[in-house]
């Protein structure tokens, strides 16, 4: 198949293939821990908030800063950089001020090649272009997306955790926004209790050791049997089934490795609460963040995406929790609701993510890791797949990053790119090469280049924000 | 019955007639040593005769239409196809012969302005090229599998003397998210929100349950976790004052298996799987199986005990490939070298495609009792589950709403405040409804979806009862379809639009806002799917260089705004769409016709064309003179049979196929018009029973 070679790279890569797990580098990385050290690559969570990030809402105290128009050379031609040490941080995002010293906030890049509209689905994360399908934004996968990129950098038990909300309550996995390879979707768990069941399951139960065998017994039998059906078929009817098998390995690999791991497992297991399962929003975004925070803490992967409600399905969510009662959509086109305008109802959703982000960071800071905590290895990068607005048109895309990969990272610092096409105009790609540089990789590049800024060089990793 | 491992069976038997008998389980080495001699025997003589076809047709239909480009000089497409090896086998040239495959099937290759072969001299090449794949086991996926279908020749498909070989790959395809849907309801019964759904459409293709898509470790692994809770639930207890008492979800069938008073010897553990068999596949366990499945139990009780054996005993049952895959593999090879899906898999099969369930008891009696051995018994058949009213038939609505898409209606956001009356659901369902009553009467299907003069408004159908219901009491939905304000509801429906103002789907509300924006009509995407699902042309991608956006000038019509897409290099792709989309600006993008547009006249003109010889620069006056034109069309009503056999099918069609589309336009105009017909004519065509190797 096609594909294939994609899918068995990135298992091979990230020691989840067969016969690649002998070493358990989780449990090293635990036990180096535990010794002092710290981790070779970074962790990476994003948090993709859907319906656009105005620019305008992210200046710091001081700054200026208008949205820019949707047109070439649309801002300044030089690039600033203003230290956060003296600043207030713009109050949607202010729950962050504890770690000001490392928050960067990136304003002025490009993408794009991505198209816009309601969503940007994966090219959000991908920086590449689609076209656009019949419903308008595409959901084509033309190549990884960052978290799926970096998750195959650096690997772990579950190479990459994708946690989120869905609009539809009925919805328990979705594809929206993350992917590992061209048209290879990464999933997005939007239930909560069936995240906790795919992360902690292995120890959530009382009798867990004897559930534990019985579960390897059922792996080796479904695989044996699979096995015998395949051997009697040829041609891709066969793949599939050779397909299903792996599958199987992945699971028997994993469930061996959930066991070495188990006492920490049991210590960093979320207690799950009715938020779990709760009908409403707010509530089940609360419950993935812990879970978000208890997968990163005992080793069960080192990236972690956060959706909320992102992608052209989902967009529109109307945050119930928050007292709204209408969708972001409404908001988006300007409606106000509760005596709001639709500027301050966009930062009112906002603050309830970065408080939800500040919780994480907390989290991680009180993990001891190597001379510092969990947290000094650790970035997590917000942005909308909606890039700059309601009906994003990519002229610009804003990010707000928390960590500085170890020191890596020149953080504490308010930034923004010259206007597009003028020299000193950079992209998403290049923030995304950028991170995969973090994570180790030699990549020059990543995504697709855009055609339109073919007289600037698009390549190479964001120099202005490294240490 | 027979059971799934054996169809596998006679398959392979088939496919590999030089490995006859009972190799297959026996692997000592003599016959493993014989296996690969013959292997090697076979492949020599394959290569000779394919170097042969190479030599006699490949060579010579190259040098005459292709090496002008792709020569050594020239190498168009860094290619150059005079040297490109024809060994498969010994080289990686499989995947760019699979390019030049693709390309002559497509007849995108000669380009236009080049010499064009002829049918005659094309078919050798492609025979050819398929012949040393196999040899070299070297199967390159048609990018057609996946891409737009409309790229094979609509002429060439329905040409009488299109004598294409028929190409099927055999497959093993999941079950699509609605099967498994149903079987969530009825096996999570009571405990539903616990169990989730993880099969999710394959967004490549036009129609959700289309190709087959692999299985990924999520999704097993949630799979996984369903059985395993389906099985705790049906298996929990509790023990007070000496008694077994059931947990929420417990079965009682289920709670003897693992009660510690009930005995537990082989007999009861025999009876535990043959249960849990019956109840998953609807079959027992074949003896093998039986003793399997029990040497499986026994381990875990002495790992785990008798509960949790049980639990992680049956749950296996559940993720056996054949509770997982729909099997489409095909029993014997005939001369032709087809092989005729096995009675039980057409059983499947169908059942699948009309009711999203596996085969009934009744149905695998029949095709055991040889009622499903030719056309005429399966068509039979198909007709009486269409006709049988106790039936649910989901997937015969999901096609039009597939197929139309009114369903995005809800999707798309309209400012209440603009028009209070506009609720997107109500529309949706009336269109259902309107469908519905169509497809009773089932005459002239397609035409009366086009152009009916009756609509159903503010109606809801209530399928215990049989009967519509009014869906929102106090409401001004009868505006979305320009009815007097004072319009009173009625159940006396469908009821008569007024004269001239819409007719058929495409101008139902419904539909015109599901292809519509926030705040204005959408003609470029109706010019789209118009131009897709009627007319049958392909309309490209959307070019990344190109920053699609109309002029923001509120003053001016959509058609004046328009007016930028019509510059030479816009026009290329546009002309496709906007003369075919501009026709609906009839309406308002709420879906209410209107006679006047920002103080002038609505001109909703249009023009049919680019798909001669069937319409040349056909002049369109409004929406409903748009729809009667098309409704007239022979082409359109074969587009239309096209995508009903890509919904059945699950699957793009190819040139083999012709001759089943043929038929099924035949059947469908004898019948008058019947979309039962249809159906049965695709569920009983070569292209739905028979699999072809290679």
């Amino acid at each position: 198949m096609q594909f294939d070679s994609t899918r068995r790279n990135f298992l091979r890569k990230t020691g989840l293939g067969v016969g690649a797990l002998t070493l358990g580098p989780v449990v090293q990385q635990l036990k180096a821990r535990a010794r002092g050290q710290g981790p070779n690559a970074p962790r990476f969570v994003f948090v993709v908030e859907s319906n656009g990030l105005p620019p305008e809402q992210l200046a710091p105290s001081g700054v200026k800063r208008k949205r820019r128009h949707q047109r070439a050379l649309n801002g300044p031609s030089e690039f600033l950089d203003v230290s956060l040490k003296d600043k207030e941080l713009p109050s949607s995002i202010a729950a962050i001020s504890p770690w000001k010293d490392k928050v960067t906030i990136v304003q002025g890049l490009s993408g794009k090649v991505a198209g816009g509209g309601h969503s940007n689905n994966f090219m959000a994360l991908g920086a590449f272009g689609g076209g656009r399908g019949s419903s308008g934004e595409s959901t084509s996968i033309l190549g990884p997306t960052i978290d799926g990129a970096l998750a195959q950098q650096i690997g772990g038990i579950f190479p990459h955790v994708g946690l989120g909300i869905s609009k539809r309550l009925e919805n328990s996995v979705v594809y929206s926004i993350s992917a590992v390879g061209r048209d290879k979707p990464l999933p997005i768990i939007v239930k909560p209790d069936q995240a906790m069941g795919a992360l902690f399951g292995s120890v959530a139960s009382g009798s867990a050791q004897k559930e534990f065998l019985a579960k390897r017994n059922l792996l080796d039998f479904i695989k044996d049997d699979i096995k015998r059906a395949e051997k009697e078929l040829a041609g891709p009817e066969k793949d599939q089934l050779s397909v299903y098998l792996k599958t199987f390995d992945t699971l028997s690999q994993r469930h061996s490795r959930l066991n070495e791991i188990k006492d920490t497992l049991r210590k960093h297991a979320p207690i799950t609460s009715d938020k779990y399962t709760s009908e409403v929003e707010t509530d089940r975004l609360d419950a993935q963040f812990d879970l978000a925070a208890a997968a990163l803490i005992s080793g069960l992967t080192n990236v972690v995406t956060l959706s909320s409600a992102a992608g052209i399905r989902d967009f529109d969510i109307c945050f119930t929790g928050l007292g709204l009662k209408k969708g972001k959509h409404h908001t988006g086109h300007g409606g106000s609701q509760n005596g709001m305008t639709w500027a301050e109802t966009y930062e009112m959703i906002r603050r309830f993510h970065f408080d939800l982000i500040a919780r994480l960071a907390k989290k991680l800071e009180a993990i001891p890791e190597g001379d510092g905590t969990m947290l000094d290895n650790t970035v997590i990068i917000y942005l909308s797949d909606g890039a700059e607005g309601h009906h994003s048109r990519c002229w610009e895309w804003p990010f707000v990053m928390l960590g500085d990969a170890g020191g890596k990272l020149k953080a504490g610092r308010y930034v923004d790119y010259p206007g597009y096409g003028l020299l000193g105009h950079r992209t998403t790609a290049n923030l995304y090469t950028t991170l995969l540089n973090l994570a180790g990789s030699p990549a020059e590049r990543f995504g697709m280049a855009d055609p339109n800024l073919k007289d600037l060089d698009q390549t190479g990793p964001l120099t202005e924000l490294l240490a | 019955m027979v059971k799934f491992s054996s169809v596998f069976h006679l398959a392979l038997v088939a496919f590999f007639i030089f490995s006859l008998g009972s190799s297959l389980q026996a692997l000592d080495e003599k016959k493993e040593k014989k296996r690969k001699e013959a292997l090697e025997e076979a492949d020599k003589k394959a290569f000779e005769v394919n170097m042969k076809s190479y030599k006699d047709h490949v060579q010579s239909f190259i040098k005459d239409y292709c090496a002008s480009c792709h020569n050594e000089k020239r190498k168009k497409a860094d290619l150059n196809l005079l040297t490109l090896s024809p060994d498969m086998k010994l080289s990686t040239s499989a995947s760019r012969w699979a390019v030049v495959r693709d390309k002559l099937e497509t007849k995108e290759m000669p380009p236009e302005g080049k010499d064009q072969p002829e049918l005659s001299e094309v078919q050798p090449v492609l025979a050819w090229i398929k012949a040393e794949m196999k040899r070299s086991r070297r199967n390159f996926t048609r990018r057609i599998q996946v891409h737009h279908a409309n790229e094979i020749p609509h002429e060439l498909l329905f040409d009488p003397k299109n004598d294409s070989k028929l190409e099927v790959q055999p497959r093993l395809r999941r079950l699509s998210r609605e099967i498994y849907e149903k079987i969530r309801q009825e096996h999570g019964k009571g405990f539903v929100n616990l169990i989730g759904n993880p099969f999710t459409p394959d967004p490549r293709f036009l129609f959700k349950d289309m190709g087959a898509p692999e299985l990924d470790e999520p999704t097993t692994s949630q799979l996984l976790r369903n059985a395993l809770t389906i099985l705790e639930r049906h298996t929990g207890y509790t023990i007070e004052n000496g008694k077994v008492k059931l947990k929420p979800g417990a079965k009682k069938d289920y709670i003897k298996f693992v009660d510690p008073k009930e005995p537990f010897g082989l007999e009861e553990k025999k009876k535990a799987i043959q249960y849990q068999f019956k109840r998953v596949l609807g079959r027992n366990a074949s003896d093998e199986e039986e003793q399997r499945f029990l040497k499986l139990l026994e381990k875990n009780i002495e790992d785990a005990g008798r509960t949790l054996a049980v639990r992680y005993t049956l749950a296996a049952v559940y993720l056996l490939p054949e509770s997982i895959f729909r099997s489409e593999v095909g029993a014997q090879l005939n001369s032709e070298g087809r092989a005729r899906l096995s009675a039980n898999e057409i059983a499947d099969a169908i059942s699948y495609s009309l009711l999203d369930q596996r085969a009934s008891n009744e149905l695998i009696k029949s095709a055991e009792k040889g009622e499903l051995d030719t056309p005429e018994g399966i068509r039979e058949f198909v007709f009486k589950i269409l006709e049988n009213e106790k039936l649910r038939k989901p997937r015969i609505l999901r096609f039009f709403r597939e197929f139309f898409e009114y369903e995005k209606a809800t999707e798309v956001f309209k400012n209440p405040e603009e028009f209070k009356g506009h609720k997107a659901r109500v529309l949706v369902s009336d269109t259902d409804n309107l469908i519905r009553w169509i497809l009773d009467r089932d005459q002239d299907v397609l035409k009366e979806l086009l152009t009916t003069e009756k609509a159903f408004v503010n109606t809801r159908y209530d399928s215990n009862k049989k009967r519509l219901t009014q869906y929102e009491g106090k409401s001004q939905i009868h505006l979305s379809y320009s009815l007097p304000i004072d319009w009173k509801w009625t159940d006396q429906q469908p009821i008569s639009l007024p004269a001239g103002t819409r007719r058929g789907i495409l101008n139902q509300p419904s539909w015109l806002v599901a292809w519509s924006m926030n705040d204005d009509n959408h003609a470029i995407l109706r010019g789209k799917w118009v131009r897709e699902r009627l007319l049958g042309n392909k309309v490209p991608d959307l070019p990344i260089t190109v920053d699609a956006q109309l002029p923001h000038a509120p003053e001016k019509t959509l058609r004046d705004r328009m007016k930028v897409t019509e510059e030479e290099y816009c026009w290329q792709c546009h002309k496709l769409m906007n003369p075919v989309g501009l026709p609906f600006e009839s309406y308002d993008h709420f879906g209410r016709w209107r006679a006047v547009e920002k103080g002038k006249p609505v001109d909703a003109t249009g023009k049919i064309d680019l798909v001669s010889p069937t319409f040349i620069a056909e002049p369109i006056h409004d929406a409903v003179d748009f729809v009667s034109k098309l409704a007239k069309s022979e082409r359109v009503e074969q587009v239309f049979i096209r995508h009903v056999f890509r919904f059945f099918t699950g699957r793009n069609e190819n040139l083999g196929d012709g001759r089943s589309l043929q038929e099924a336009q035949k059947a469908y105009r004898e019948s008058g018009g019947s979309f039962k017909s249809l159906v049965a004519s695709i569920l009983s065509s070569d292209s739905f029973l028979y699999r072809t190797r290679g």
